[in-house]
Parts: structure tokens; sequence; C-alpha cells
């Protein structure tokens, strides 16, 4: 085989999957549904905050105890001493100081980097997480409805059985089982989450299959594989992206949850460390566990408005 | 025949459906001559389409199975044979034309994508060669300006051009066989006549073997060498055209060309033929079409007719002729 002729397999390999022409059709679309553009401003705000955010703070595991709770930038809170000899209380006003600009928490660590850190965490959970659920989910719903029959049988069987399983349970029985590292939570989160993406990636090729397009590519010689991931595939490559932005917010709310039990990555500080730390402290220093749950918050919600816009962008049906 | 390319020999595909067993093609068996077009003509769900399915094995199985018979195309049996083998023969020896352009042509790829896809399957050829392979395809099949409708899509092709575009794109592995399943059907009469002159040309300048499946008898007239006339799965006759024309045999064959509509008669009612196709889950026993015969004897309902030579290249299967030939001895 040529290397010309390799290269241009591998070009018309990439064309299959990214067209130019479509691709700012649906742009076009896109950007008329304001929520979605301003849910995925907030995600590109993100992004740059996770990947730049770190040159420009503090080690967020950085404490020091002598500016524990300091209340945000525009903040004051009252701090009374009693003191025994005089059997007075002494109040100190303390207020937000430049260099904290979002406070500190009760061990004096910088929130502000503490909750880059935790972008990162979420975004990079969220992601490949994400990833490895929608890879599988994809490849088990393609084969299921394409070979039919028992494998079908067996596959959805498997997901079934899959899905009856109390996944936050699951995920805190393998943390506790294999330790708490980001990595095995990831993977696991994504060995757990497909079952959705199956399902739905199923039905969608299950009506594509008996369309004539399908007999026609393999009554020219296609082989199976060629008419699953040349043909099928490309034809719910929508449907596989909507999906996938739908169910990062639900994967950083798990990670997040699991941090917030305790059961999270000892060693990295993520959204829900600091919400744990911050259930603590919440009559004093609010702050703690406001704002990680204010970015949690719009975090979630970004995602679900951009994967709203980019399911209608998508749909030719929609009226936009 | 001694030069037959294709033979079908006692083919049965049965569907086991839930409802019960759908016998589409029950024992069809005919053989396919270099450079000749056979018809298979038929009512609709007598099971012609099938039959063209099931020569490459395209049908869904589950629930479709071929429970007996042969299809020997060059010394082996397509029937049993290895699926690689099979994949081989796919679109490189024997295409497929469907009915639909529209649903035959993956919507989310441009022609060109789909052509190339196809090209180099089957060969090692580079994309240079293979764009130029497709553009004198697309030429050949009379579309205009064929470097622009390789970049286009199925949607922004007329019905005409996609149904082209899909001849264009059997074509492209130069197969031996070409099966056309009623590839008239969804275009209007204008461009009927453009395709129908194409396969016409594929037959001359390329002595293409065509299966040529349709329910228009007058495009048979047109087109075809020979014809199968198909009822219930199985082949009832089987002549060249002219004979069929002029002197059909099986009653069922009668009337399908008393159908015909003539210009020249003044009829205000078109004759037909009473009843309806049998239900394939149930078939009637002995000649499947014995409900319908105007010329049915009690022999009809209880023994199946088989296919039977009254003339060196004229075989019906009924029991009229089979009395008859019966009598004469």
């Amino acid at each position: 085989m040529s290397e010309l002729k390799e290269q241009t397999r591998k070009k018309a390999r990439l064309s299959v999957y990214f067209n130019k022409r479509l691709a700012s059709y649906y742009w076009e679309r896109l950007k008329k549904h304001k929520l979605a553009m301003a849910g995925l401003g907030f995600i590109g705000f993100l992004i740059l905050l996770a990947v730049l955010g770190p040159f420009f703070t503090q080690d967020p595991t950085y404490s020091d105890f002598n500016i524990a709770n300091m209340p945000p930038l525009g903040f004051s809170r009252q701090e009374s001493v009693y003191d025994i000899k005089t059997d007075e209380f002494t109040t100190t006003v303390i207020s937000g100081r430049l260099d904290h600009p979002l406070g500190t928490d009760s061990k004096g660590r910088d929130m502000l980097s503490m909750l880059i850190s935790g972008a990162r965490i979420s975004l990079l959970v969220g992601l490949i997480a994400t990833g490895i659920a929608i890879f599988i989910g994809s490849l088990i719903g393609v084969l299921s409805a394409y070979l039919g029959g028992w494998v079908d049988n067996v596959l959805m069987r498997f997901t079934d059985i899959m899905m009856t399983f109390p996944f936050f349970l699951l995920l805190v029985l393998i943390v506790f089982l294999f330790g708490p590292s980001l990595a095995i939570i990831v993977v696991v989160i994504g060995l757990t989450g497909w079952t959705g993406a199956a399902r739905l990636i199923r039905s969608e090729a299950l009506s594509l299959r008996t369309r004539d397009f399908i007999t026609a590519s393999r009554a020219l010689g296609a082989s199976d594989g060629r008419v699953m991931f040349n043909h099928l595939i490309p034809n719910v490559a929508s449907l596989i992206i909507v999906m996938s932005t739908l169910s990062i917010p639900g994967v950083i709310m798990a990670e997040a949850a699991l941090s917030f039990i305790g059961m999270g990555d000892p060693l990295s500080t993520s959204w829900g460390t600091i919400l744990n730390a911050g259930q603590h402290t919440l009559d004093t220093a609010w702050w703690v566990a406001v704002e990680p749950g204010i970015m949690l918050f719009l975090t979630v919600l970004s995602f679900n408005f951009f994967g709203d816009g980019l399911r209608d962008a998508f749909d030719p049906r929609a009226i936009i | 025949m001694s030069d037959a390319i294709l033979k079908v020999d006692n083919l049965k595909t049965w569907f086991y459906t839930r409802r019960g067993t759908v016998k589409a093609v029950n024992g069809m068996s005919y053989s396919l001559n270099k450079g000749e077009c056979l018809c298979l003509v038929g009512e609709s769900g007598c099971g012609k389409s099938v039959s063209a399915l099931s020569l490459l094995r395209l049908f869904d199985s589950p629930p479709g199975r071929i429970v007996e018979g042969h299809v020997l195309y060059k010394g082996v049996d397509l029937v049993n044979c290895t699926p690689g083998h099979l994949r081989s023969v796919r679109g490189k020896d024997i295409a497929l034309v469907f009915q639909n352009a529209q649903a035959a042509l993956n919507p989310v790829f441009s022609i060109e994508d789909q052509m190339l896809e196809q090209i180099k399957v089957h060969y090692d050829i580079n994309n240079r060669a293979a764009i130029a392979k497709a553009q004198t395809l697309l030429e050949e099949m009379m579309i205009p300006a064929p470097e622009r409708a390789l970049k286009m899509y199925p949607h922004q092709m007329s019905g005409g051009m996609k149904q082209r575009a899909m001849i264009a794109m059997s074509l492209s592995c130069d197969p031996e066989i070409l099966i056309a399943d009623e590839p008239t059907t969804a275009v209007d009469v204008t461009i009927r006549a453009q395709i129908m002159h194409i396969f016409r040309r594929l037959k001359t300048s390329r002595n293409m073997s065509i299966i040529f499946i349709t329910h228009d008898l007058s495009l048979v007239r047109e087109i075809g060498d020979r014809v199968a006339v198909v009822y219930a799965g199985k082949v009832v006759e089987l002549a060249p055209v002219a004979k069929i024309m002029e002197e059909p045999a099986h009653p069922y064959t009668r009337g399908l060309i008393s159908c015909l509509p003539d210009i020249s008669s003044n009829l205000n009612r078109l004759p037909s033929i009473p009843g309806n196709t049998p239900n394939p889950l149930d078939l009637p026993p002995g000649c499947a079409f014995h409900p319908r015969c105007s010329m049915a004897m009690n022999i009809c309902s209880s023994n199946e007719p088989f296919l039977t030579g009254i003339a060196d290249d004229h075989m019906v299967a009924c029991h009229l002729y089979n009395a008859r030939a019966g009598e004469n001895k």
C-alpha cells in the first residue's frame, strides 16, 4: 500500500466525522440559542480558568492559620474573643483583603486557588469519565443493534444488570476497596455510566439498520465493522455529541458528591472537598461552602444549557 | 444451459416469525446466462425482492433463513460459502441496484465519499485514480457535470440523479451480474426511459448479465431476453420474452398479460385477475394459484406442479401441461 494512499485514506476517514460546511451550519443554529451560548461562554471561561489559573494563584494546599476564615473581598466578619482577665469580649472586625479575593477557609487556605484547582478536577473527571462512558456505550449500542440476535440479547441483559446496581453505592464500594485515587474514580464512573448511552444508541441504530443504505453497503461488499463504524456511527454522531454534553454534569456531580462524603482523592482539592470542609463552618465562614456550591451550580447549568442547545441545533425539525 | 454463469436451484428462503413461517421464496429455480437479461416478474409480495436478496444472503437473519437450495456462481455455492468469500462476491461480482435510491444512499456522506469507499474496498488504487473512475462512471450514467455531482449529498440530487448515482455505485467494481430490484418504480416516466436506456447500454457495451426485477410487463418487453414469472415464491413459467408475450402457457401469466392495457382497444374496464396474492403465512395446498385459477382441476388443490418443459426453451409449472404431456406419452 503506497504512502499516498494511506494519507488520503486517513484524510477521508477524518472527513467522515467532520464536515466544514455542516459544522458552520450547526454553529449558526447554535448561535441563536442564547442560553446555550451563555453556557458555552461559561464553559470556555472555566476551561481558561483551569488551564491558566494555576500560573497566577498560590498553592491551593498552602495553609496559614493566622489568616484563617478570612471573608471574601467586600465582606467582613466580627470575631469576639473572651478575655479571662478582664472578663470582657474583645471584638475585632476582619474584612476581606485583596490578596485573598475570595477569602480563606478555616485552615487559612486561599479560596480562589482552591476553586481553580477544583475546576481542573471537575473538568478532567467530567471529560475523561464521559469519554470512557460514551465510548463503551456507543460500542455496545451499535454492536447490539447491528448484530442483533443473541449478541443483542446478551449485551442488553448485561446493560440491564448494570443499570440495577445502585450507581453511587458501587462507586463508594470500589473506592473503599481500591483506595481513593482520582484515576480510579474516573475509570469507575466511566465504566458504570455507559448504560443509558448504550440503550439510546442501540434504539437509534436499530432504526437505521433496516434502512436500505445499510443493506446497500453490505451488498457492495462492506464488512460488518465498516458498516458499523463508517455508516452507522456517523449517522448517530449528533446523538453521541448531545448525550456526552448532557452526561458531563452528572459525572461532575458524582465526583463532587464522592468528595463531599470524604471518599474523594485526598491529594486533590475538588469542589466537593471544599464543600465538605465548608459545612462545619457554615455559621461563621459561609463562603467556604457557598463558593464551590455556586461554581458547581453554574457548571452543571452551563453544560445542560449547552447540551440542550446542541440538541436543538442538530435536530432538523426543531424550530429555532 | 452450458454458459449459465449463475444457477439458482430450488432456493427456499423462509422467515420464522411469531405468527408463523413466511415462505417468501419457496423453491425457486432459474439460471442466468452471460450477457442475458432475465426478468423476474410478479405481483407485489410474491418473493421477487427476497429472492434477489437471497442470492447474496442480504436478508435479515434471523428471522430469515435459507432452508434449502443452492446458488451456484463460478462453481461456488453462495448459500453455504464462507462470509469472507460472500463479501468478496458482493459488489465485485454481483451488484445490487435498489428500488429506492433515496433510502439506499447514506444521507450523511457525499456521493464521492460513498463511491470512493466502495472502489477502495475492492481495488488497491489511490485517491486520484478512484475519483477519475467515479467520474467516468457518472458520465456513463449520463449525469451532467459529474465532478460537481460527486460533491453533492443525496438530498441535493433529484430522484433520477440519485437512481443513476446508485447504478454508478453498483457498477464501480465492474460486476459480472447486476441485480436490479425494481429500479424504475420510484421515478417518473422520463427518468424511467433514461434508466432503461442505461440498462440497455450496459447489456450491449459491457455484455452485462442482468437480473431485472419488475412488475411492469412493458419494461420486460423492452429489455428482457427471458422472463421468469414468479408466483408465491416460485417460478411458474420461464420462457423467452417473445414467447411469453405471444403464447403464455400458465393461466397466471395469461392473466398478467391480459391485464396489460391495450391502447388500440376501447375498454372501459381493465381486466384483472380475481382474488389476491395468497397469504405467505398460509399458502394453499397444491398449486398456490389454484384458488384464483379459472382452469383449476381437482389435482391442482392436492398436488404441487413442477417446472416441466413444453418446448425446448419454455418451461411451465402447471398441471394442464403435465397432464397433456402424460396423455401424449
